[in-house]
């Protein structure tokens, strides 16, 4: 209990000190992030697509379960939903923030423009809040009413405790069949939202949808089997040994189909040879090379590891594994904005100077001394301020799976034990 | 009516003053530009690129594109980069949201954010006390909607309007009244008596990016200066 009060402890002081930060950002402008015209969008935007991703294990998992019939996961529904409502409602926390206007965010409501994807991403992300709070409520309802809890919770007053179980194991798995689409698309329109820009070659590939699903699937899987792994402890740890293996070889199958993707992409980046596509590879192999070096190697590292018999049956193993693919996965985002900003798009070539791909260059939005006004690239390093904000997200996630798991009881057996 | 332009490359010294008349017209911050003028492929302004001593200089003016497919008006979630009647993509500073998903849509780099408060930026800038430039007023158009205001509200992004305080009582945008070399030539592309639309038939126009299907109205006359 001592440790749930900790844990609470600190993800409060993150909202806090995040909080603060955006309510500097705000009073100042968006100028205390490092962001400018030619790298308009930044670590904001990167985070919320690593929260987006890790909020796909709660569906995942849970439709695996009914989809499959794999009974051994059937422990760890709870948990899947539960992490995938904390990260979803992460990201669209972490969404605001870049909004330079969040005061007036409510006109996306009154004047949506439905060919934009972001006004399709907030719809699937909404939904999917919905869903996932749906999911752990109506998985929670029967512990709940044993326990004589009212809060939203008032009409099972009136029904006997085996109709209550009978209507949670019922309405568990239609919210879990509903969600799952609901989950996929989360990842899609996300994607979608960079996918459809002809003006970023980095981005404006089909593979990236698919793409998005994968490291969701393997990132959003990890998370659980983090949140698992913490929740069951190394006492119980092989009693669970099977659900823990199934969830690894989800890991490393989806990450086998990443690399794939990410195979398939870069050949068709770099065979025909053109002077765009030469840039993005220099940027990403030269340039932002130790970046991609990360999110490339990092969860290659885990696949591998969580292939192997040994990794997938250490505790110690699975937890370093998922650790180190949350890095390489937070890398892989991040390099969704490099490679995507620092080529210009409006670059010409100049027959019979040997110039064959010119930047012209963009005003930045800012005049300082010393600096110049017109750039064709921009070394984006978050300010202090952004990393401050992007602490919201983080500091929620752990407020409310800390918050629940101390509140209500997520792993079913213990009861009987 | 689609209103477009013509520039016509050949004409053009690089000196600039469309960006400037651009800039103090429509009251830009400092650090902003809604109109650019560089000698491509020179890493400096009005320095000459070439080798085996051909050299050449030749220069490109570029603000807003106003294309006919515009990928930042679809993009825009909330509706506050529309295209008005006459063609004009103008943006609505009470509508934006400040998402800057356009800014990263725009293939030309042309959309530019209000990182901070216009006024904070001009204020450190160091103009002198009391000094303000731009058209004065605000100007709303036919609905009502807020396509300029001298200083910005602060999360927004802005860009070229061809000029729409002037060219909606049927003047010329700044940087057409403000090109000594008469290289921009504005009108209606719908007019077949138009002088942009008798250019745009008669010479070998370029558009930029045309590649990604974007349809620019802002026409370019290639240069034509032989290099021997």
């Amino acid at each position: 209990m001592k440790k749930s009060n900790i844990l609470l402890g600190l993800a409060g002081s993150l909202i806090l000190i995040s909080l603060v930060a955006w309510g500097y950002q705000i009073y100042n402008g968006l100028i205390v992030t490092n962001m400018r015209n030619s790298f308009s969008w930044g670590l904001y935007i990167a985070t919320f697509a690593f929260f987006v991703g890790v909020a796909a294990g709660g569906l995942i998992v849970s439709s695996t379960v009914y989809l499959f019939n794999i009974e051994k996961l059937k422990p760890f529904t709870r948990i899947a939903s539960l992490s995938a409502f904390a990260s979803i409602l992460g990201a669209g926390a972490m969404i605001l923030p870049d909004m330079g206007r969040v005061d007036r965010i409510w006109n996306i409501f009154v004047y949506p423009n439905f060919r934009s994807p972001l006004v399709w991403d907030v719809i699937v992300i909404s939904a999917y809040l919905l869903i996932t709070f749906l999911s752990v409520y109506v998985q929670l309802l029967p512990d709940r009413k044993k326990e004589g809890s009212r809060f939203l919770n008032g009409w099972t007053k009136a029904h006997s405790q085996e109709e209550v179980e009978a209507f949670s194991k019922k309405w568990s798995k239609r919210i879990a069949l509903v969600g799952l689409p609901v989950a996929i698309l989360i990842h899609t329109v996300t994607a979608l939202i960079f996918a459809t820009q002809a003006s970023r070659g980095w981005w404006n590939t089909a593979v990236l949808p698919p793409d998005f699903v994968s490291v969701a699937v393997a990132s959003g899987t990890a998370l659980v089997l983090v949140i698992s792994l913490l929740a069951v402890g190394k006492e119980q740890f092989d009693q669970h040994k099977g659900a823990f293996q199934i969830m690894a070889l989800i890991v490393a199958g989806s990450l086998v189909v990443h690399f794939f993707f990410v195979s398939v992409d870069l050949i068709i980046h770099g065979w025909w040879g053109s002077t765009e596509a030469e840039e993005i590879l220099s940027l990403i192999f030269s340039h932002y090379g130790y970046l991609y070096a990360t999110e490339l190697m990092f969860p290659a590292f885990t696949m591998v590891l969580f292939f192997t018999e040994k990794g997938k049956r250490s505790y110690r193993a699975l937890m370093i594994g998922s650790v180190l693919l949350f890095i390489g996965v937070f890398a892989h985002r991040l390099m969704l904005m490099f490679p995507a900003f620092n080529a210009i798009p409006l670059s010409l070539s100049i027959p019979g100077a040997g110039i064959e791909s010119w930047a012209y260059p963009v005003a930045l939005g800012q005049l300082q001394e010393g600096m110049p006004v017109f750039v064709s690239s921009w070394a984006y390093t978050p300010t202090l301020v952004e990393y401050g904000v992007t602490l919201l997200p983080f500091g929620l996630v752990l407020f409310v799976v800390t918050a629940a798991l101390k509140m209500y009881n997520f792993l079913p057996q213990k009861r009987s034990m | 009516m689609r209103l477009g332009m013509v520039i016509d490359l050949d004409r053009c010294i690089g000196c600039r003053s469309c960006a400037v008349a651009c800039k103090s017209h429509n009251a830009q911050p400092p650090g902003t530009w809604w109109n650019r003028v560089f000698t491509h492929g020179a890493s400096f302004h009005q320095a000459a690129v070439g080798k085996d001593g051909a050299l050449q200089m030749e220069y490109l003016p570029v603000s807003c594109q106003m294309c006919d497919n515009p990928a930042c008006q679809k993009v825009c979630p909330s509706g506050a980069t529309y295209t008005d009647e006459r063609g004009v993509v103008l943006i609505d500073y009470e509508r934006c949201i400040g998402c800057r998903y356009c800014i990263a849509a725009c293939p030309y780099g042309v959309r530019q954010y209000n990182w901070e408060d216009p006024k904070k930026a001009k204020e450190r800038a160091g103009y002198e006390k009391g000094y303000e430039y731009g058209y004065p007023a605000d100007f709303r158009d036919k609905d009502g909607r807020l396509v300029y205001t001298p200083n910005r509200p602060v999360g927004v992004v802005e860009k070229c309007t061809f000029c729409a305080q002037y060219t909606s009582r049927g003047e010329q945008p700044a940087c057409v009244k403000g090109c000594p070399g008469k290289v921009r030539i504005f009108g209606d592309l719908d007019d077949p008596s138009s002088e942009v639309s008798k250019l745009v038939r008669k010479r070998q126009t370029v558009r930029l990016k045309e590649e990604l299907g974007t349809s620019p109205k802002v026409f370019y006359l290639a240069a034509t200066k032989p290099i021997r």
